[in-house]
């Protein structure tokens, strides 16, 4: 009898211990919160992109999400064009949240960029990442066929596909943490499992969720700190650096989007890894959230770490990636050094201004070729925007605009995965 | 592994679950033995010490939630992710999983055992009942339900691997203590009584020296009955979490 009594008071407490827990915690939070039960939407300007955002949030769940009010492609249009921040009202929580280092212009897209003219297959003895003959399939579902390419050590290579192409299945295939089919992936010319010190080799963020809601930042961080070997300062380093010291010692449950992408950053970068494996890091991310990232990972980039980024939005990666890597239905589509791929998506250089017919015949003296736009402007096929900027400063012209004119990357994006922007 | 190890014990030591479910054994173990002490009136019984010990049977109960736990946390939460990108070999990651709840496990039996024990002896001594036990018993007693706490925990994680699903888990093994070894139980004849002897709660209770006579078996060969039961849940939750893709 008296077993029996015991028994169903321990079901009972377990059942509360474990699932009562949670909702009492999850019921709480809501009460701490005090956020509006409706959720709500508001539009503002995105100051990094010029954007028009349509921003939904849920003041009960705490989600937040943006979304470009304008199509897609405009959207992209814009960003690429306008380099100087909108004037239009930023949002309220960007100056809460500077942006460390500050934001410059966007780099013009068009034209040679530096030394990055390397092919992504060009791989020597410092491969970094090398994917041969990658094949997965899932029951009867393919999720990637066939799938070769590799990163050179300090290179970045955006990794790009629609939603379900296969770009996750490949980093989880390239971490050990999915058995391929057939073919496979090594790190530094070993299988992820074979290397000694993994945590030092490579750091991936995979999905920003990947947390205990229980466990607070700092803890995530020291426990996986714990087993990796780094040594607990590097913690408090590195909550520094993706901002979150004074979120560090609250419960991960209530960690916005951002912030948990953001501590799933920090802990891709405990063991200060040689290569980066970060895919859809910018998913849920706000605008601010965004621009941080891709200054963020300018700066990775730029201390020469070889990261392969994947995303299904080509303009999040467009300022960061040396190469492409473009997937659908988990086959390559294509392969080539980003500059090389907007060279050869050129629409020309358009210069407009009170002297562009003077320029006009200075840059045809120089054989290249010009056509007169419409609007009393100058188009210039096969030279860069460098190129023009030097001849118009030599000669003392004045103009009042020089940009790309061309077929958006997205254009390009959608040409290449045959889909046509919509949901796929 | 001694980092592994004490990572595995610092997520054990960072959630709340992992106290709540520590301090409510501890707090039923408490509420019940004192009540049953005070009350009891142990007519009917030459061991009123081992009678109220088995209040403290819950405790391996206890033990397996929290090495069930140990394992599908990761997979519920997804933490298996980056635990896996820092150890990527899966057997070490099992094995200081493995360790972590041994002694989880072990701390938890002896600290149920040893206050029930307490309890038991203080309390009967207080009303002037003679316990029935002599001391070596008492201690062999709390060893014996430590170890068997100590490898419910390794059980509940070896099932919590084979299933990766937490309420799935916690269901078969609470489903299969309380309700199918009691069922089978009945099945008169031999088949019943091997069921009674050397099912689970069977040789838990003997390893504890709770199990009424007609059950009991060694304290040895019930203890390495329940490791056997362990091993062989380990390893064939281990197998499959070495198998399995970590796609989500």
């Amino acid at each position: 009898m008296l077993l029996v009594v015991v028994a169903v008071v321990v079901v009972v407490g377990i059942v509360i211990a474990l699932f009562g827990w949670d909702r009492y915690r999850g019921s709480r939070q809501a009460a701490v919160g005090g956020s509006a039960a409706q959720p709500t939407e508001e539009v503002f300007v995105d100051p990094d992109t010029g954007r028009r955002m349509r921003v939904w949030y849920d003041g009960d769940t705490g989600r937040r999400e943006y979304r470009p009010e304008q199509p897609a492609d405009a959207a992209l249009g814009a960003e690429i064009l306008a380099a100087g921040p909108a004037t239009d009202q930023a949002d309220r929580e960007h100056k809460a949240h500077p942006v460390r280092g500050g934001h410059q212009p966007a780099a013009p897209f068009v034209g040679p960029v530096g030394p990055r003219v390397a092919p992504p297959t060009g791989g020597g003895g410092d491969t970094a990442i090398k994917v041969t003959g990658l094949t997965k399939h899932f029951g009867g579902t393919v999720a990637v066929e066939g799938l070769s390419f590799s990163v050179a050590a300090g290179r970045v290579v955006g990794f790009l596909g629609p939603n379900g192409a296969g770009k996750t299945t490949t980093m989880r295939a390239l971490l050990g943490l999915v058995r391929p089919t057939a073919g496979g992936a090594t790190i530094e010319g070993r299988h992820y499992a074979e290397l000694e010190h993994p945590a030092q080799t490579v750091g991936a963020l995979l999905d920003g969720d990947d947390l205990h809601p229980g466990r607070s930042g700092r803890n995530h961080l020291r426990v996986l700190a714990r087993a990796a070997g780094v040594a607990p300062a590097r913690i408090d380093e590195l909550l520094e650096l993706v901002e979150l010291t004074g979120a560090a010692d609250r419960r991960a449950g209530g960690y916005s989007m951002g912030m948990r992408q953001r501590l799933g950053l920090a802990a891709a970068l405990l063991g200060d890894p040689r290569v980066l494996v970060l895919d859809e890091p910018a998913n849920g991310l706000d605008p601010q959230g965004i621009r941080w990232l891709r200054d963020f990972l300018r700066s990775l980039a730029g201390e020469g770490r070889a990261i392969l980024v994947s995303s299904h939005v080509l303009a999040e990666i467009a300022q960061t990636a040396d190469d492409v890597v473009v997937i659908n239905h988990g086959r390559s589509v294509l392969q080539a050094p980003l500059a090389e791929l907007m060279a050869q998506r050129n629409g020309g250089m358009r210069v407009a201004g009170p002297d562009v017919a003077r320029l006009a015949e200075l840059l045809r003296a120089d054989g290249a070729q010009v056509e007169r736009a419409g609007d009393g402007a100058i188009v210039v096929a096969d030279r860069t925007g460098e190129q023009i900027g030097r001849m118009i400063a030599a000669n003392g012209i004045v103009v009042s605009e020089l940009a790309a004119r061309g077929e958006s990357l997205e254009d390009v994006f959608f040409e290449l995965t045959g889909s046509e922007g919509g949901p796929s | 592994m001694t980092r592994l190890l004490s990572s595995e014990l610092l997520k054990l030591r960072t959630t709340r679950t992992f106290y709540a479910l520590i301090g409510g054994a501890v707090a039923l173990i408490v509420i019940i033995a004192v009540l049953a002490a005070a009350l009891g009136k142990f007519n009917g019984t030459e061991t009123p010490g081992r009678d109220l010990l088995a209040v403290a049977g819950l405790a391996p109960l206890f033990a397996l939630v929290i090495g069930v736990i140990g394992v599908t946390t990761e997979f519920r939460h997804g933490t298996i992710t980056p635990s896996l990108l820092v150890e990527p070999v899966r057997t070490r990651l099992m094995a200081a999983k493995l360790l972590a709840q041994l002694l989880a496990g072990l701390v938890l039996g002896l600290l149920c055992y040893g206050v029930c024990a307490g309890i038991a002896a203080g309390i009967l001594s207080s009303r002037g009942i003679a316990t029935g036990m002599s001391t070596s018993e008492w201690i062999g007693a709390v060893i014996g339900g430590a170890v068997a706490t100590m490898l419910y925990a390794a059980l509940g994680l070896g099932v919590g691997a084979l299933l990766r699903n937490q309420v799935g888990a916690i269901v078969v093994l609470l489903a299969w203590v309380f309700v199918i070894e009691n069922l089978l139980g009945i099945i008169p004849g031999g088949f019943g009584d091997g069921i009674k002897k050397y099912g689970l709660s069977g040789v838990g209770s003997s390893l504890a020296r709770t199990a009424s006579h007609g059950t009991r078996i060694g304290q040895l060969p019930a203890g390495l009955l329940l490791l056997a039961y362990a091993l062989v849940l380990v390893i064939a939750g281990t197998m499959v979490v070495r198998q399995c893709d970590i796609s989500s």
